[in-house]
């Protein structure tokens, strides 16, 4: 008879807990796994020069402040590169629905101005979505220097307007791969109206990486390198490298690095770098970036 | 005796299963309010598909974190990255009772009081919610507001942003169910 009760009741309380199970089943089985694409790949639209495959938000206007100071090598006289000669560029940037972007910048270095526009084509995503991230990336510049020749010569190198026009385009492709780790390739092509030399060419192009490894919820160790591979000039260039640390303090991201080359902009640091990381011409540079949604 | 005490034992469990009731929300909006004197932080949350057995009154919420939307890309960059670690904890859950009965055959508004386990950001804690079931012929409608404190469930503001955020959330439900369909 006791064991009987027993049974009852056991069967009893089986039969309630199986209801208990049945929603969360149900949910479950209701409730599919929605895809959802992995956010902040990159905290920040760049790295340390380069671009890296984010974009900002939504209705996302992005002030940015980037400064790279003289390099270290130039001495004590030169406070190791404190005193100069330093590069600035300041740019507006603006995303309408967060996939595509756009941006005006004004670098101090070669009186550049660059518009570019940005396209996150692909978007990795959770449960059975893209196990990668591609995004296109274009942009054009314009030296807005004056030829001090031009008198002396008898012609301006600027003449025509296209001679000052340069552009760059990149696709890049990345994940994260864990929380901390997230890695990006991109092939890169610059093209110049106008070289310097006779014996310049006007295309250069090449594979440069970007890499991040955060130790905190809000810090991170930046990386990044950029490859050359064609041989588009005699002078002696070197491949641009920097190292970060990266925090994210709110709405502002502070970055602070070391990089070898002086120019801000791809059509500077991927080509241009004359300084290399080997004598320790290297120099201490930071980027702000202060978001504002609109 | 014995025969029909384990007859009865019988019916009761499979009225139990024939009686169980199960309704879905038809929709649901599940938000929380953050006041402080900087800033009101809000979010809202529609992917969750809450079940409820009015047989036992029990009742069944499973929001995926990453489904809150905010007015504020940031925000919700930081509210994954930084706050919910929505990569370790993918949902927050909410399993209890109405410890009111009620019935569900009736057309009216109750008061009622659920409780239950509230797991959020990884840890779990006893919750009791207040406020109202509304049937009207086959539809139920639940409405709760009830605060929450984000240090019970471990989720840390940094001293920079503690004028940012409050220290107590209200999370507000309102979810229309209907009956499940088994389709």
């Amino acid at each position: 008879m006791k064991l009987k009760f027993l049974f009852s009741i056991l069967l009893l309380s089986c039969c309630i807990q199986l209801q208990a199970q049945d929603l969360w089943n149900l949910v479950d089985s209701v409730q599919r796994q929605e895809k959802e694409f992995t956010n902040a790949t990159f905290k920040t639209t760049r790295l340390v020069n380069q671009h890296t495959l984010e974009t900002v938000g939504r209705r996302t206007l992005d002030l940015r402040i980037s400064h790279r100071f003289g390099s270290l090598n130039s001495g004590s006289i030169n406070a190791w590169g404190i005193d100069g000669p330093v590069n600035i560029r300041l740019a507006l940037e603006y995303s309408p629905d967060g996939r595509f972007m756009f941006g005006i910048g004004r670098t101090s270095m070669e009186k550049m101005v660059d518009g570019f526009l940005k396209f996150r084509l692909l978007r990795q995503a959770t449960n059975g979505g893209s196990p990668l991230s591609i995004t296109l990336f274009t942009s054009a510049y314009r030296i807005a220097l004056k030829d001090n020749n031009a008198s002396r010569l008898g012609y301006d190198k600027y003449k025509p307007e296209s001679n000052r026009w340069s552009y760059a385009y990149e696709i890049m492709i990345g994940r994260k791969f864990s929380p901390a780790f997230s890695f990006q390739v991109a092939p890169w092509f610059v093209h110049y109206n106008l070289v310097e030399k006779i014996t310049d060419k006007n295309d250069a192009y090449g594979l440069a990486c970007v890499t991040r490894l955060k130790f905190t919820k809000r810090m991170a160790i930046t990386f990044e390198y950029a490859y050359r591979i064609n041989e588009y000039s005699k002078t002696k260039y070197y491949d641009s490298m920097g190292i970060g640390w990266e925090i994210e303090t709110g709405g502002h991201v502070f970055q602070v690095h070391f990089v070898n080359s002086l120019g801000l902009v791809e059509n500077q640091f991927l080509t241009h770098t004359d300084t290399k990381w080997n004598n320790a011409g290297i120099r201490l540079g930071f980027n702000v970036s202060r978001v504002f949604t609109l | 005796m014995k025969k029909i005490f384990l007859f009865l034992t019988f019916i009761i469990s499979a009225s139990l299963n024939a009686g169980a009731q199960i309704y879905m929300a038809k929709e649901a909006d599940i938000s929380f309010f953050s006041a402080s004197l900087i800033e009101n932080i809000e979010a809202h949350n529609t992917a969750c598909k809450p079940v409820m057995n009015t047989a036992t009154q029990e009742i069944l919420f499973k929001v995926p974190i990453t489904s809150f939307k905010f007015s504020s890309a940031l925000m919700q960059e930081h509210f994954n990255e930084n706050y919910m670690e929505s990569d370790k904890f993918s949902f927050s859950s909410f399993a209890g009772k109405i410890q009111e009965k009620i019935d569900f055959t009736k057309d009216g508004q109750y008061e009622a009081t659920a409780t239950g386990m509230l797991l959020m950001h990884g840890v779990s804690k006893q919750v009791t919610a207040t406020g109202t079931v509304t049937v009207k012929g086959s539809q139920i409608t639940i409405k709760s507001v009830f605060k929450i404190r984000l240090a019970d469930f471990d989720i840390k503001v940094p001293s920079l942003y503690i004028h940012n955020i409050a220290e107590e959330v209200e999370i507000r439900v309102d979810a229309t169910l209907i009956p499940f369909v088994k389709s």
